[in-house]
């Protein structure tokens, strides 16, 4: 299946997260990396799966290269259905109030713009004791799992 | 061949320039020299030790030497060690990124009493940095002056409690020192109205999650500008908070005048909206600014150059960081400028196959590489105390020679 994740990032976590989901799904799965920054919204497509991987900044808000898709979304309005799509979200627990808030917002934009989740959003503690990659691999490969086929073709 | 770049200073501006130009070209040499014998700068000795999330954009930068080739050459100190004009000679391009490391001279009457203790000095202190002086005895009513980002993390951390620092990486010598001062009160003074106070909403936001203080300020004015009203409302929202025995009290718009005390610090003399006052003090700590410390002419470079795009500063001369902007700037904007830097050298960039590149620095005795940085941080990380990520090595002396056994299993 074609699958593309989608990063929006400050100082480049959510990227160097995005390159490891592609290493460790590139096998499997036609799979790029992309910057939301370098993203029009009218790019996504219904033929391939999104993944938004995204951290958060200031006070619970999007991270600067997100900003821009985000904002030119939400000018738009609609015009997703069609397009399924997976978060995970980057932040840091010692903002309690905010904790990965950026994904949240990101996730919920894309559903008042007619997109699908699927699967639940899962999100990551900068100041924790894990990597993003051990947690996100296994939860993007068991999303991917669920779709009937995924063999490079589709 | 490929060309040869060097990078002066390997903190998040020479990591994130590495790590664009090897993404752009991935059969550069590039080598980053520090004066340290580890990597890293600011995010391992200044990022306050509370805030280990933010110090996880080193796992990027060791990938940057762990799988894009990045070279290490620690404990060369250009000026010093070797000078600009060699480094310069051996390779095709140069980027001067060391940062700024001394504190500006609070230059009022009195800036020079003993009890003045600039942020650069206090915060190495704090972060074990190997050339720290020991820290000093604040008393029992420290005025910050300064309301900028470094000026919060020091009040946050002189107010927090030891269990506040569960997790981080505070060295036992700054544990102790924080669980032995008797401060009373902390008064921090900015120069600018609250609203164009410079630091962040979400760093007085966290003030308030402080078990140990009590903050008190004069309730700030209004605003119209988003981002003042939301600094506006943090300030707001922090007003009253606490019922702890420090009491802190935020104070703005004032300029300070002179230091009060003879061969002590007594008070800060300030002139207020409509009057002039003395704030009582028995230290004051300053987070004014940094800048060079003259191991490289910084001003004679930067005027010289005055101002190029993408940080050239001569041919095949470049600068990035807080070197090239002054000290200002975060983290994310040293990521953003890297990639504008590293296109213009790659697009300027000439390869003279006769350069001698790092073999210059096959002379230095105590020159250390990556590897020796892999063997501290083990090292480190495989003594933390109790409560701790990690019990930093604190002498230059030491560093070295455990980096000296790189790849060994202690
Ligand atoms: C106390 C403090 C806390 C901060 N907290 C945060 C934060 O939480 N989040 C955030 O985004 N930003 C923070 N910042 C800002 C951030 O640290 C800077 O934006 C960033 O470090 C600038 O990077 P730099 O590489 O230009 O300089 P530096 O990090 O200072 O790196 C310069 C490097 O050059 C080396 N060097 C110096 N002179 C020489 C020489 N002559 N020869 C060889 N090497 C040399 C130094 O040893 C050092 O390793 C903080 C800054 C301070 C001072
Ligand atoms: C100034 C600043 C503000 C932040 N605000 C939040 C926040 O409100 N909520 C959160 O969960 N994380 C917050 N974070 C943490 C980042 O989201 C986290 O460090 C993340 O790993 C950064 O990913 P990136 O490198 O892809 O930008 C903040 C970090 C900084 C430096």
């Amino acid at each position: 299946m074609k699958v593309s994740v989608l990063y929006g990032t400050e100082t480049g976590n959510a990227e160097m997260l995005a390159d490891d989901i592609r290493s460790a799904l590139c096998g499997k799965h036609d799979i790029n990396c992309i910057n939301l920054a370098d993203l029009d919204p009218g790019a996504l497509s219904s033929e391939t799966f999104h993944v938004f991987v995204c951290s958060t900044y200031g006070d619970g808000e999007l991270p600067a290269s997100a900003k821009p898709f985000a904002e030119e979304l939400a000018r738009t309005g609609d015009g997703l259905s069609g397009i399924q799509f997976a978060v995970f979200g980057l932040g840091d627990a010692e903002y309690a109030e905010t904790f990965t808030h950026g994904s949240l917002k990101l996730a919920e934009l894309l559903k008042s713009c007619g997109a699908t989740q699927v699967g639940e959003r899962m999100t990551h503690d900068a100041s924790g004791d894990c990597l993003p990659e051990d947690v996100a691999v296994p939860w993007i490969s068991e999303i991917l799992n669920q779709f009937p086929v995924h063999s490079k073709e589709m | 061949m490929s060309g040869q770049i060097a990078i002066v200073g390997a903190g998040p501006s020479g990591c994130y320039l590495a790590q664009a130009l090897l993404k752009l070209a991935p059969d550069l040499k590039v080598d980053l020299i520090d004066a340290l014998p580890v990597p890293f700068g600011l995010t391992r000795y200044g990022v306050a030790a509370d805030h280990q999330g933010t110090k996880a954009v080193t796992r990027q930068f060791a990938r940057t030497f762990e799988r894009q080739g990045a070279r290490f050459f620690g404990n060369v100190r250009v000026g010093r060690d070797l000078s600009l004009a060699q480094i310069s000679s051996a390779y095709d391009a140069t980027v001067l990124a060391a940062g700024l490391s001394s504190d500006r001279p609070l230059d009022i009457p009195g800036g020079d009493l003993p009890q003045v203790y600039g942020s650069a000095r206090l915060t190495r202190a704090l972060n074990e940095h190997p050339d720290a002086v020991t820290l000093p005895d604040l008393g029992a009513h420290p005025v910050i002056l300064g309301n900028g980002n470094v000026a919060v993390d020091l009040l946050r951390i002189l107010c927090k409690n030891p269990a506040e620092f569960d997790g981080s990486d505070l060295g036992p010598g700054p544990t102790a020192w924080l669980a032995a001062n008797n401060i009373e009160t902390i008064t921090i003074v900015g120069r600018s109205p609250a609203a164009k106070a410079k630091f962040d909403p979400v760093m007085v936001r966290e003030l308030r999650k402080l078990e140990n203080i009590h903050v008190t300020m004069d309730e700030p004015e209004s605003s119209s500008a988003p981002e003042e009203q939301k600094k506006l409302q943090a300030l707001h929202d922090l007003n009253g908070h606490g019922t702890g025995s420090v009491r802190v009290n935020f104070r703005f718009g004032i300029q300070p005048l002179a230091v009060e005390g003879d061969s002590r610090v007594t008070g800060l003399r300030v002139a207020a909206v409509e009057s002039e006052e003395i704030i009582g003090a028995t230290s004051l700590i300053t987070a004014i600014g940094f800048m060079s410390d003259g191991d490289l002419n910084r001003d004679t470079l930067i005027t010289k150059a005055a101002p190029q795009q993408g940080g050239k500063l001569d041919e095949r001369l470049y600068s990035a960081g807080w070197f090239r902007h002054g000290p200002r700037g975060t983290i994310p904007q040293s990521r953003a400028d890297a990639q504008d830097t590293a296109a213009l050298i790659l697009s300027e960039l000439t390869i003279d196959p006769a350069r001698m590149g790092a073999t210059i620095f096959a002379e230095l005795p105590d020159c250390t590489d990556y590897l020796g940085w892999q063997q501290i941080d083990r090292v480190e990380q495989g003594q933390s105390l109790p409560g701790r990520c990690r019990q930093k090595i604190t002498s230059t002396k030491k560093l070295i020679n455990v980096a000296k056994q790189r790849g060994q299993n202690l």
